[in-house]
């Protein structure tokens, strides 16, 4: 059972200074400049070292600074809550949705790391900055620092049903913007549908063939 | 994609986080051991799990001196703890003898009376007269140290109003800003300024103009009072009084002092810095 102790001064010190390196890589995903970043995690150091009382010992002291951190975020950059910015491009996700194939997904693995090929991971700073701010702290928070659903619902304030929806449009916007690159570097060749065709897209129609059949028909 | 696909593919994810419950953990597992294009999406999800920490670890080291910048600010915080504890403490004892109020008026009449005896009577003054005299020295090297810096443009060290608990270790007791924006004031910014071999915060603002300082700092270490007049504005005590054309009003609220130098006059004064807290 958790419980709130008030812990020292030098105590709190250690344990914060512990946690220096997952502040600063969330800080510098949220605000995509280190200076910023590290004025962040001094900023959420200072308020959570005066609200260390608060701290239920027995409970995530990474989790509960990260939160600190995050509501500092908001109310210092995002003073109207997180970014809902709206990332161009389909919302779909090729390498789930059923559209390409086992060895097409394989060739984009390295194998031997266990992650994506080098050429495609150099690219996956860029891609995460290009997320929606709700969508690249959800993936942050659970592919960098392995927070559980809830801890993450804490974060940021909301449900872990959102949790897990912003977790997946987030990682399917990230594996469509690395297919698309995997394709442009030839890593990926080009892709026939597989699996269920009866669910396959309708072709897009070209705009100025529509209106030259209308003009036809009429 | 299978019609089994399509039932498994919604819990991949989970399955990755480990988030997933235990029947459904076991459906997942079964599926897996006969389908390729899942155990692919699987260890693509991982790939790119382990890949997005890699890159935002390598994009964020903890730089040279980071460590000490935070340890120091920490540091610096506890200090500024232990000051306010230390002025909360000497509250609650003076509390539990009487309260500020009771003891301001008769500190101030005592003072009043020290001055009217010195002037009164010259016996009397040979037997006080070094105890109230170093007293009366103090106060008024502090009064021209007041308005030096007042009269001093020395730039700001803090323009920011968050950062202003930056300053107070150095000061030694909490600092929030006061807005005087009923006044038309105009904050300009903070310094830390040496008075009486202590600190004091040198808050500028400007009115119309006009430039005040107010300055904040630990009453029971900066005594100005003795130079100055008391009078009553709004039931709170304040003093007042004009060195070399500036005026000068004090006041003390929870072992914090507060004075303010202007060139308004001593009603203008004693009425903004009875608004300061």
């Amino acid at each position: 059972m958790s419980r709130k102790v008030s812990i020292s001064a030098r105590e709190f010190e250690t344990q914060a200074i512990a946690q220096l390196s997952a502040l600063l890589g969330v800080a510098s995903r949220l605000t995509r400049n280190p200076a910023d970043a590290q004025d962040l995690v001094q900023d959420t150091l200072l308020k959570a070292m005066r609200a260390r009382d608060q701290f239920e010992a027995g409970t995530n002291m990474r989790a509960w600074l990260l939160r600190i951190l995050t509501n500092t975020f908001i109310n210092r950059y995002r003073r109207g809550g997180l970014e809902r910015s709206v990332l161009d491009g389909p919302d779909a996700d090729p390498l789930a949705d059923g559209w390409i194939s086992a060895s097409t997904m394989e060739s984009m693995r390295d194998p031997e790391s266990q992650a994506l090929r080098p050429m495609l991971e150099k690219e996956i700073k860029r891609i995460l900055d290009e997320l929606p701010e709700e969508f690249r702290l959800a993936v942050v928070l659970s592919d960098v620092e392995e927070l559980s659903y809830k801890e993450i619902a804490d974060i940021m304030g909301c449900p872990i049903g959102t949790v897990m929806s912003r977790l997946h449009r987030g990682r399917r916007l990230l594996k469509g913007r690395l297919y698309e690159h995997a394709r442009a570097l030839g890593i990926v060749g080009p892709e026939a549908l597989v699996g269920d065709t009866s669910e396959k897209q309708e072709p897009v129609i070209d705009l100025s063939q529509y209106r030259e059949k209308r003009v036809a028909r009429s | 994609m299978t019609s089994s696909c399509r039932q498994i593919s919604p819990l991949l994810e989970a399955f990755g986080d480990e988030e997933l419950a235990a029947d459904k953990l076991l459906e997942v597992e079964q599926h897996l051991v006969d389908c390729d294009t899942c155990g692919e999406r699987v260890r693509l999800n991982q790939a790119l799990h382990v890949s997005v920490r890699s890159a935002v670890r390598a994009a964020a080291p903890v730089m040279p001196g980071f460590e000490e910048r935070i340890a120091q600010a920490l540091r610096a915080e506890a200090l500024r703890e232990e000051a306010v504890d230390t002025v909360v403490e000497r509250e609650a004892q003076h509390s539990r003898m009487l309260s500020w109020r009771s003891v301001v008026p008769v500190a101030a009449a005592a003072a009043l009376t020290l001055v009217w005896a010195a002037s009164t009577s010259k016996q009397q003054a040979q037997n006080d007269g070094s105890a109230t005299e170093a007293r009366l020295n103090t106060a008024d090297q502090l009064l021209e140290e007041l308005v030096d810096h007042h009269m001093s443009a020395r730039g700001p060290q803090v323009t920011e109003p968050a950062l202003l608990s930056q300053l107070e270790p150095e000061v030694g007791v909490p600092l929030t800003l006061p807005s005087l924006k009923a006044y038309g004031a105009r904050w300009e910014g903070a310094n830390v300024v040496p008075v009486n071999n202590q600190h004091a915060a040198s808050l500028r603002y400007t009115m119309g103009g006009r430039h005040v300082t107010l300055y904040v700092y630990n009453s029971t270490r900066v005594p100005i009072e003795s130079r100055l007049t008391a009078r009553t504005v709004r039931n709170e005590h304040v003093y007042v009084g004009t060195r070399r054309g500036v005026s000068i009003a004090a006041a003390e609220h929870r072992g914090v002092g507060y004075a303010l130098a202007s060139d308004f006059n001593d009603d203008e004064s004693a009425e903004l810095v009875a608004a300061v807290y």
